[in-house]
């Protein structure tokens, strides 16, 4: 069973090499994609012309042929593993960062970490994609959350620095503004503010929104408290039971110890 | 149905509140299908022990003092606080077969039961006996579990990782950051915002003003 999986995990990464190599000759069906936004855009616009020269009597596969260099591909290597872990079963990998550490870096080093975390996800997640593709067990998943954990905790220490700044400059408790408003069911509720370009007079989809309560809702609010208090009769009544039962059943013990 | 399965264990299991816990973890298929998300079971008391009185840990040694194994001492190999339950290691067993496909019944193996925590008693080492144990604090202010009868300490168990890391015996792979350049403070407050220390730092000039926006 080993021995299969690490054949199919060796072909896995077999294919990735394929798709790296840079070869002469391109298969028929990428060409034809390639082809077809290419038409597009000279239909656009027919005065720019993408195909030079002799277009007559070279198919279109051998023109696009002409075209086509490596640059496009250049690059792809970040999102594969060190070669020597390719086909491993489990890949060593050491314990993510932890927020007191992340604490003492500056923005810079964050700001670094955040795109190296980054790419690494990046190529743990087509690892993933590709075992998922072959059926196979990704080696040594518990390197995402490693690096989820640090990418959270990384954004939590950028935002604990950027409440610090704003609360001693400007004494607003959130970088978002907002207010509470009514809605149309007579509930309060935080809004947060939207960024828009034009101001609220002369949004007509703001406009329809209703941010205040009619007469005709008044009496459902009224059934809406009832209930509230009485689910919350009903839960003190349910504790209390709970409590009474636990004491009946586990008394002897609390008096024991 | 395998793959649909696979699928609905990825998702992190939102246990309801009056939720029944078992040997098996929520996220397992043999869990699921225990407690259905529709299925109200019936509820099973469970004594309130605080966290700070909780005082047997994985890889302690045990003594059972009631049930089919009782007088016999084991390790636990398991502990789940939701039932205040312990498994230990080959005591308290019942045999299954497992495994089992179409006419093969199966291998037949011995599984064990869970122990309530007021059934065992931990060891004291000492002379061997079960005892009860406290939680006291020592002269440098560290808490530790003292046992009554003879006053001998019981360390807490060291227990081995569950990736099988040994943190003494690590090294270093080629995308770990060294520990000196982990530890090392790079950081020096300012009162400029994380985006001003960044374009600051790469002294990209933003000279564009924005065009005006409305917040509501």
């Amino acid at each position: 069973m080993a021995a299969t999986t690490v054949g199919r995990v060796l072909s896995l990464c077999r294919q990735f090499q394929k798709g790296l190599s840079i070869s002469t000759v391109l298969p028929l069906q990428q060409t034809k994609v390639l082809t077809a936004c290419k038409a597009q855009r000279s239909a656009f616009r027919p005065k720019f012309c993408l195909l030079h020269i002799n277009n007559m009597g070279t198919s279109l596969a051998q023109q696009c042929r002409a075209l086509h260099t490596s640059q496009w591909r250049r690059g792809l290597e970040a999102f594969f593993d060190d070669t020597p872990n390719w086909g491993e079963p489990t890949v060593k990998s050491g314990a993510p960062w932890t927020a007191k550490q992340l604490r003492t870096k500056s923005s810079e080093d964050l700001h670094k970490l955040w795109y190296v975390l980054l790419k690494e996800k990046n190529m743990l997640l087509t690892v993933e994609q590709e075992a998922k593709r072959q059926r196979v067990q990704m080696p040594s998943p518990e390197r995402l959350t490693k690096i989820e954990r640090s990418m959270k905790r990384l954004d939590t220490i950028v935002q604990e620095r950027e409440n610090a700044l704003r609360l001693l400059q400007t004494g607003q408790e959130r970088g978002r503004p907002g207010t509470w408003r009514k809605d149309f069911f007579g509930r309060t509720f935080w809004y947060r503010f939207k960024e828009y370009p034009i101001p609220w007079y002369l949004n007509r989809r703001y406009k329809r929104k209703r941010f205040f309560t009619p007469i005709f809702v008044d009496s459902f609010i009224r059934l809406r408290i009832e209930s509230h208090l009485h689910s919350k009769i009903l839960k003190k009544k349910a504790d209390l039971e709970n409590k009474r039962k636990l004491q009946e059943k586990f008394s002897r013990f609390s008096a024991r110890t | 149905m395998r793959l649909t399965a696979l699928l609905a264990m990825a998702a992190r299991v939102k246990v309801p509140p009056d939720y029944r816990y078992g040997t098996s973890r929520p996220w397992t298929v043999g869990a699921q299908r225990m407690n259905p998300p529709g299925k109200k079971r019936r509820k099973v008391f469970v004594e309130p022990i605080q966290p700070e009185e909780w005082s047997l840990f994985k890889g302690d040694t045990v003594e059972v003092l009631a049930g089919k194994d009782s007088g016999k001492q084991g390790k636990i190999s398991q502990v789940i606080r939701a039932r205040n339950w312990v498994i230990l290691e080959g005591l308290n067993t019942h045999y299954r077969y497992i495994g089992r496909s179409g006419e093969y019944r199966g291998t037949y193996i011995a599984s064990e039961s869970p122990l309530l925590v007021r059934e065992v008693a931990l060891v004291d080492p000492s002379d061997r006996k079960p005892t009860q144990v406290e939680w006291r604090f020592t002269e440098e202010g560290e808490r530790v579990r003292v046992s009554l009868r003879s006053g001998r300490i019981l360390p807490k168990p060291v227990v081995q990782r569950r990736d099988g890391i040994v943190p003494e015996q690590w090294k270093d792979g080629p995308k770990d950051t060294s520990p000196d350049d982990a530890l090392e403070k790079t950081y020096s407050a300012s009162l400029k915002t994380f985006e001003e220390e960044i374009t600051g730092a790469t002294g990209v000039m933003e000279t564009r003003a924005g065009r005006r926006t409305f917040w509501y």
